[in-house]
């Protein structure tokens, strides 16, 4: 078990930099998870803390060891690859011995650990088998246990579950949170599904272009991102952006106004552009606006396409008839739509007029320019913030 | 008659349709007493599909049309059209006899010149003049044929071992590292393998002749002629180009998450290429293998220049077969034993690389 320091790594190709002046600082036993678009990095940062890429710049200590220029045997490191990796021409015992059997250990002791580690892994019995003998999820499991039998420091996952079904990719899900209860191994994990990241971290970090945006705990990131690209990222459906213009009494937008004292959203001043940001479940129909304890006032829109999903309801909302309906445009940063999620029974058809309202704390104002979070839930009228500015989340 | 065959060909148009469906098919009812009375037609009938066929489908057709009369070749091709399985059959087999008798054949004729006793050598064609299977113990009785084999062996042997480690290295550089001057490097590889290996011939030979100080413990007298260095240097040098493009496409081909996997776990790059990368290329590194030992078994060029001839200077079964031609007499017999003699460790080579190379496929060793 070890800590595992990054110091402002780079990693710069010819003419990109995969990787900006990341610095992170990983407790011992936490469960990180590195989680961003692809191509933002994620995997070339932990390829420089498994030692398979060299960094261009900066320093990785794991443990009180700097080990920036080890060789990835020597670091203590252990890695379960997106595509799994078993060695095709050894079977399960071979292949989960195979870092046992490169290193001073007696055969008793590699029978002992490998027969343990396919225990936590529930592979008992298939020491025999040959990869091309055992299924995806068989094969996932024989990696993690090749993994772990090393009882290494770290563990290094590169999006270990994106080759699996569905249904067995939440299964090993479960299965890894599990496994990381037992074992309080430090891990880092790589996603591109935020949805992995909120479920298993300890802690996410969201990269995006090769920069960190936020390392934060899951709920952290989904209720006070830092920034434009971190609500847009986490949470799906993701979070709904207006652009608009900061007024004296609120925000301006081209189809709708909130009242808020905009003198108490810190480090912005009246004209600025800014970007309201809500997430579907914050929007409500204006009927059940009791069960916000902010609702904002009312908003008059008409529905567009509905999407049952089973346990709630997705719906479109067009909020004025001119709207641009170009297939190219995200309707989340579409000025002119919002996406509202109610609750399964609610009775609404399409091309319906609605009234609805916004959960005030639950509103977030950012600066269209820089990206950066200005407030998380806007300031109440009478001047109690209740959902707490910038300065106050980060006290 | 008359009537009948001017009718069948004069009307060609409909032929193309019948085609498809067989000869027999174009028959009609109440033709099988007319076939009957003509020979010919009965002939196509009872080597075809049959009667039974012919009406079934002619009722099926219910239409008049004349039999059409064939011969066995245009049945055939009529066959062929319908059933091309037949027709790739037949043309496997006959280009396998033609490959197998043209292959098999100075072999077969080898062996009826080496049982043909001394001095009856003259127009052996299928069989041999006289029965003397005594010629494959004297070749090794007139000469130390077995120390000649013995020779060739460690020549070619030790080529396979120099070619399949440089090759290997250089095959993981080229197939999985990024480097400045990849192309150029590998291009310059190709480039080399081309030129003919006796440019090269002069100057290794004065080379090998030369004395060089610190060989003199080992060579006696300082030069490399009549060593097996004089052969194996540049014999593995002139094959090892075939050897590094086959590897490099074997080992590019190794997913790179396998190499990271066992980097990770403890090997070294190195380490991941010999526990790893080689073994799942084992159908590559044998294929080169195997064409470097036959190649360097069966070279000639170097062979017979870089010796002296004489066995106790390493030279190969290329000089021990030379050897049975005296100034007087050539003992044609014993050459042709020799030679069938010396074959027989590549073949065995051969039978054995090709069950790994099967086996090696059959593993579905690259399927991740």
């Amino acid at each position: 078990m070890a800590r595992v320091r990054l110091d402002n790594v780079t990693k710069r190709y010819e003419d990109i930099t995969a990787v900006d002046e990341i610095s992170l600082d990983i407790e011992d036993g936490e469960f990180l998870c590195l989680v961003g678009p692809s191509g933002c990095g994620k995997s070339t940062t932990m390829e420089t803390v498994a030692g398979l890429t060299k960094p261009t710049d900066g320093s990785i200590y794991i443990g009180e060891r700097e080990v920036t220029n080890l060789a990835p045997k020597d670091r203590g490191v252990a890695m379960v690859f997106q595509n799994i990796a078993l060695f095709p021409h050894m079977n399960v015992f071979e292949n989960i011995s195979f870092g046992l059997r490169l290193r001073t250990y007696d055969d008793e002791e590699i029978e002992r650990r490998v027969s343990q580690a396919a225990d936590i892994v529930q592979l008992t019995g298939m020491e025999e088998r040959m990869p091309n003998e055992l299924s995806g999820g068989q094969r996932q499991r024989v990696a993690i246990a090749r993994a772990i039998v090393r009882n290494p420091g770290v563990f290094l996952m590169d999006e270990p579950l994106a080759n699996l079904d569905a249904k067995l990719r939440v299964h090993m899900r479960t299965e890894l949170q599990r496994l990381h209860r037992e074992l309080q191994t430090t891990v880092i994990y790589v996603t591109h599904d935020q949805a992995e990241a909120m479920t298993m971290a300890d802690r996410i970090a969201v990269l995006d272009a090769g920069r960190l945006q936020q390392v934060d705990p899951p709920l952290s990131c989904y209720n006070e991102p830092d920034n434009l690209f971190v609500a847009g990222f986490i949470g799906s459906p993701s979070m709904n952006f207006v652009e608009g213009e900061l007024v004296e009494d609120g925000l301006e937008t081209p189809n709708f106004h909130v009242a808020f004292d905009s003198s108490r959203v810190p480090d912005v001043a009246v004209g600025r552009e800014v970007t309201f940001g809500v997430r579907p479940e914050d929007v409500h129909l204006s009927a059940s606006s009791d069960a916000v304890s902010r609702p904002t006032e009312a908003i008059s829109a008409r529905t567009d396409v509905i999407e049952p999903m089973g346990d709630e309801v997705f719906v479109y909302l067009l909020l004025s008839d001119t709207v641009d309906r170009g297939m190219d445009r995200d309707p989340a940063s579409s000025p002119d739509q919002l996406l509202m999620s109610l609750p399964a029974d609610t009775q609404i058809t399409d091309d319906q007029q609605v009234e609805v309202v916004f959960d005030a704390a639950r509103i977030h104002l950012f600066d269209t320019e820089t990206g950066t979070a200005l407030t998380h839930g806007i300031p109440e009228a009478d001047g109690a913030a209740e959902g707490g500015t910038m300065t106050e989340a980060d006290g | 008659m008359t009537d009948d065959d001017s009718r069948g060909a004069t009307k060609p148009e409909s032929n193309p349709k019948r085609i498809g469906r067989g000869a027999t098919n174009a028959n009609v009812p109440g033709d099988e007493s007319a076939n009957a009375s003509i020979p010919d037609g009965g002939q196509v009938d009872s080597t075809g599909t049959g009667h039974d066929s012919t009406a079934e489908s002619a009722a099926i057709d219910g239409s008049a049309d004349e039999p059409l009369r064939r011969g066995p070749f245009q049945r055939w091709v009529d066959e062929s059209i319908s059933n091309p399985g037949r027709l790739y059959r037949s043309l496997f087999y006959v280009v396998t006899i033609f490959f197998l008798l043209t292959t098999l054949f100075p072999f077969y004729w080898l062996l009826m010149v080496a049982l043909t006793p001394e001095g009856r050598q003259q127009d052996i064609f299928l069989t041999p003049n006289g029965f003397n299977p005594g010629a494959f113990v004297e070749v090794f009785e007139v000469i130390p044929f077995h120390w000649y084999m013995f020779n060739s062996f460690v020549i070619a042997s030790a080529s396979t071992v120099v070619v399949l480690v440089i090759a290997s290295l250089a095959g993981y550089a080229f197939g999985r590292l990024e480097f400045p001057g990849k192309v150029p490097l590998l291009l310059l590889v190709l480039v080399i393998s081309f030129f003919p290996p006796a440019a090269f011939f002069i100057p290794l030979n004065d080379l090998f002749n030369t004395p060089v100080g610190i060989l003199r413990p080992i060579t006696g007298n300082g030069t490399l002629y009549n060593t097996p260095g004089a052969m194996v240097l540049p014999l593995s040098a002139i094959f090892m180009p075939l050897s590094i493009f086959i590897l490099t496409t074997f080992y590019s081909q190794i997913p790179e998450g396998l190499e990271d996997a066992a980097r990770v776990e403890g090997t070294t790059r190195l380490g991941a290429l010999i526990r790893v990368i080689i073994p799942l290329s084992a159908p590559g590194v044998a294929t080169a293998g195997v064409l470097t030992f036959i190649a360097v078994y069966n070279e000639f060029f170097f062979s017979f220049l870089m010796t002296d001839g004489q066995p106790q200077n390493w030279a190969p079964i290329l000089e021990g077969i030379l050897a049975y031609q005296g100034q007087y007499e050539v003992l044609y017999h014993l050459m042709a034993a020799s030679s069938i003699i010396g074959v027989i460790p590549v073949a065995i080579l051969v039978i054995v690389a090709q069950e790994r190379i099967v086996s090696g496929l059959t593993a579905g060793a690259l399927k991740e």
